[in-house]
């Protein structure tokens, strides 16, 4: 993972340019010459790992301290929160969580996906610990334990309330489920959990799924040092199949474009209330009609500039706190968001402004 | 017998990415042929089906089981992953 970054985000520019996390499935998944480069630059990520190690260098503070830096598996000096992040190998089979390959502080293991997850759930947690100054997914040090290889070309990734589980795909729809923002995603889920809860149904459970994508997005976009209008805003860019037809499995940017294939169909998202799908399936389409929030987030993001971790992750971080609805509806949700900008930013602020603008601009005037 | 699976819901919750397979239980070795029926007798999917399981949790598969037997017809069973045990579920995976 990229350990070069710093409190506030800056990222150094040269080590960042492609995420060690991409590496390694490069390294796994390309060609054999495209293989050797990538293990190259581990190796060579790994020397300047051990490097920074023996001598930490500071990193530019932003305006917000920093609670604590986890990214590559190391947590600095300084820091007030620790992650306890333990892989399991499910070894294609159902029984969670699996043999317990790498716990915190143990060296890398000799499995590529183990230490993939190990370093995102890093990242996802200086996020939380950096930016909204959380310990862990329930804000008192929750263990974050993920299990890799679970089941037979299994189709999925879920949080099950208590831990993550990844499978490795079937290689035909699905080449992987390895990807920072699917790891951010479900690590969220824990986040929205021990946050008074969405119940995952119907708008709620939709709000559930966005918010899953929203800190996805921001992880990512966090990790490439990427301001908004920088950023692909696509959930699952690794996910697809070597000849299925898409960018990703979600797009915040466009939803409903993400993919357009033969065997997997027409991404279904809509961005807009007028395109709202009432249906029974997928706990009353959590994952379809998340696109409209999803949307509103993106354009509130590209209205405001900047970068998506600090204002409108910190008014969503907020919203989410105070909610105090696990049924909340769009509406709810929206005006909680402004409710929010509004107490941080104040009444007649650009925040609040251009989050009314946002919101009004996918079907829900706040 | 006949058993045919299908599933719903999970982290991309794409209909066309949904498991279904179907399985006619007499044409299985002896040995899996047992452990299918005993895996997947109605009585016990239907109490499986009734558990009240772990509501927490997000982006999981729901599985439809529908087991056919010559006798009293179709039986459909609509059951969230987390409340199969991990023996059917690596069964189902092995099917």
């Amino acid at each position: 993972m990229c350990i070069s970054v710093c409190p506030g985000g800056t990222h150094h520019p040269i080590q960042c340019i492609v995420p060690p996390h991409m590496l390694r499935v490069i390294a796994l998944r390309g060609d054999e010459r495209t293989a050797e480069m990538a293990r190259s630059l581990l190796k060579q990520n790994q020397k300047l790992r051990q490097e920074r190690e023996d001598h930490p260098h500071p990193c530019n503070q932003g305006d917000e301290a920093p609670a604590a830096i986890a990214g590559g598996g190391n947590t600095r000096a300084g820091s007030t929160f620790t992650p306890d992040r333990r892989v399991h190998d499910g070894q294609q089979k159902a029984a969670l969580p699996g043999k317990l390959l790498r716990g915190e502080g143990d060296s890398p293991s000799d499995n590529a996906d183990v230490d993939l997850m190990y370093d995102a759930m890093g990242e996802v947690f200086s996020l939380y610990a950096d930016q909204f100054d959380r310990n862990s997914l329930d804000g008192s040090g929750l263990a974050l334990i993920a299990t890799v290889n679970h089941r037979r070309n299994y189709n999925n990734a879920f949080w099950n309330g208590d831990q993550m589980a990844f499978g490795n795909g079937d290689g035909q729809l699905f080449r992987t489920f390895m990807d920072l923002s699917v790891i951010a995603h479900e690590m969220t889920h824990g986040v929205i959990q021990y946050s008074g809860g969405l119940v995952y149904q119907d708008q709620s459970g939709a709000l559930n799924e966005s918010i899953a994508d929203v800190f996805a997005a921001i992880t990512q976009q966090r990790q490439l040092g990427q301001a908004a209008h920088e950023a692909d805003w696509i959930i699952g860019s690794e996910l697809l199949g070597p000849a299925i037809k898409g960018v990703g499995l979600r797009s915040m940017k466009a939803p409903g474009t993400a993919y357009s294939d033969d065997l997997l169909g027409q991404d279904p998202q809509p961005f807009h209330m007028d395109n709202f799908l009432s249906t029974s399936d997928d706990n009353g389409g959590v994952h379809i009609n998340s696109g409209i929030p999803n949307h509103a987030f993106y354009l509130f993001c590209m209205l405001l500039g900047g970068n998506s971790w600090e204002k409108p992750g910190q008014i969503w971080y907020r919203a989410l706190q105070e909610l105090n609805n696990p049924m909340a509806s769009f509406a709810e949700w929206s005006d909680q968001t402004v409710a929010a900008a509004i107490e941080l930013y104040g009444t007649g602020s650009p925040e609040a402004l251009l989050l009314r603008r946002a919101w009004k601009l996918v079907g829900l005037p706040t | 017998m006949i058993i045919e699976i299908s599933s719903s819901g999970g982290f991309g919750g794409i209909p066309a990415a949904a498991m279904h397979k179907r399985i006619d239980v007499d044409q299985q070795a002896p040995s899996l042929r047992q452990e299918i029926c005993d895996a997947f007798e109605p009585r016990d999917l239907r109490q499986l089906a009734a558990r009240s399981g772990n509501s927490r949790g997000a982006d999981r598969m729901v599985y439809r089981i529908t087991v056919t037997d010559r006798q009293d017809g179709p039986h459909v069973y609509d059951i969230r992953e987390d409340q199969l045990p991990a023996e059917i579920l690596d069964l189902i995976d092995q099917m």
